[in-house]
């Protein structure tokens, strides 16, 4: 059975994605030794793609626009492709993983040997405060569970196709659902879809195999910085008191993409 | 990185209540080890379900609750090694994190 990572990145007008992917790429070999595919729209000759294993070209599928606080700005979010990641994949068994997932540990090699389909994270925790964002991980006015589509990983096998299946239509019908489940952005989330799919395949018991630890996060207010390879740092405020914390061999996800690039242009 | 920001990172009181929960993620996730295509987590609950298995062999729930035939003694000694060593990791950090102000 092959195994690889598939890393989906479409620059916007603030953000290289596809930096961040390349960056991201060299981490997951270095940790979990498997190959890196990314799923792009830049061009498989452009110089910027040539340190993955393998380029698949998409087309950007925008998913509207979303205000980023780092930037302080609005920008076009190009996610919506995400949903055929099942049909993209050049692998068996796959491993999904956001470009600004910042894989520090093996932690997601026990993955591949957990004998279920799919995968993915349930509950988020801030490593700020170390509390679960509980404003983050439910969806909709009737806090619906939300699932992480951050990090997924899946066999191609029936079940995997009807979650992936059950994203695109929640995509395609992307407003019936906003009423069905009274979110209020009106921006396509994979996050709600996937949540949404879950609850379709596993017959709204919620009942899925989760990834058996929390997502670890960074939120964009906090400041990111790399002192070490896999040695970051994060400062923040409280109680007019700056404070600091080191990480080591924790995987994260940075969802402040302005700290990440900088680190990234750094290196 | 610059001195000027390796001073004020210096000077930053560091976090020690958020930096034990990060240390408990981190670990959590290091007990996690596949046997006879189950997922365990090493600890004194597996350890201690293990030891009321008189028989060489038991049927005993894995972390996704599927029934999985192990060798008791074979998973025990694999649960019991893999605990203690990141038991012992996790005390060296821990005990590094408890050293800085």
């Amino acid at each position: 059975m092959t195994r690889g990572a598939l890393v989906f990145a479409f620059n916007n007008e603030q953000t290289d994605y596809v930096a961040m992917a390349r960056w991201s790429a060299g981490r997951i070999r270095r940790h979990l030794d498997i190959p890196v595919a990314i799923v792009t729209n830049t061009d498989p000759g452009d110089p910027r793609v040539s340190g993955f294993d393998q380029v698949i070209t998409s087309n950007a599928a925008s998913g509207g626009t979303r205000w980023f606080e780092d930037y302080q700005s609005t920008v076009t979010w190009h996610n919506a492709g995400r949903v055929d990641a099942y049909n993209l994949s050049p692998w068996d068994h796959t491993l999904v993983l956001d470009a600004d997932y910042v894989v520090c540990s093996d932690a997601l090699n026990r993955l591949w040997d957990i004998d279920t389909d799919f995968l993915c994270h349930r509950k988020a925790w801030d490593i700020k405060t170390g509390q679960a964002l509980d404003g983050l991980n439910t969806f909709g006015q009737t806090k619906m569970p939300m699932w992480w589509a951050t990090v997924m990983c899946f066999k191609k096998t029936n079940v995997s196709q009807y979650i992936f299946d059950a994203m695109t239509m929640v995509r395609e019908n992307w407003q019936h659902y906003r009423n069905l489940y009274q979110i209020d952005r009106a921006t396509y989330r994979n996050d709600f879809a996937l949540s949404i799919a879950l609850g379709i395949v596993s017959g709204h018991t919620n009942l899925v195999d989760e990834i058996p630890w929390d997502l670890a996060s960074v939120l964009p207010g906090t400041k990111l910085e790399q002192l070490d390879h896999d040695y970051f740092a994060i400062e923040h405020t409280s109680d007019n008191i700056r404070r600091t914390l080191g990480m080591s061999g924790t995987d994260f996800h940075a969802m402040g993409k302005s700290h990440l690039e900088k680190i990234i242009a750094a290196c | 990185m610059d001195t000027d920001a390796l001073i004020a990172h210096s000077r930053a009181r560091f976090d020690h209540a958020v930096a034990r929960r990060l240390l408990k993620e981190k670990y959590q996730a290091r007990m996690l080890f596949a046997y006879r295509g189950g997922m365990w987590r090493a600890g004194p609950e597996l350890q201690t379900t293990l030891l009321t298995c008189p028989d060489a062999t038991a049927v005993i729930l894995d972390l996704y609750e599927n029934p999985v035939q192990v060798d008791t003694k074979e998973l025990y000694a694999q649960s019991q090694q893999r605990w203690q060593e990141q038991m012992n990791a996790w005390l060296v950090e821990h005990e590094a994190n408890n050293q800085r102000r």
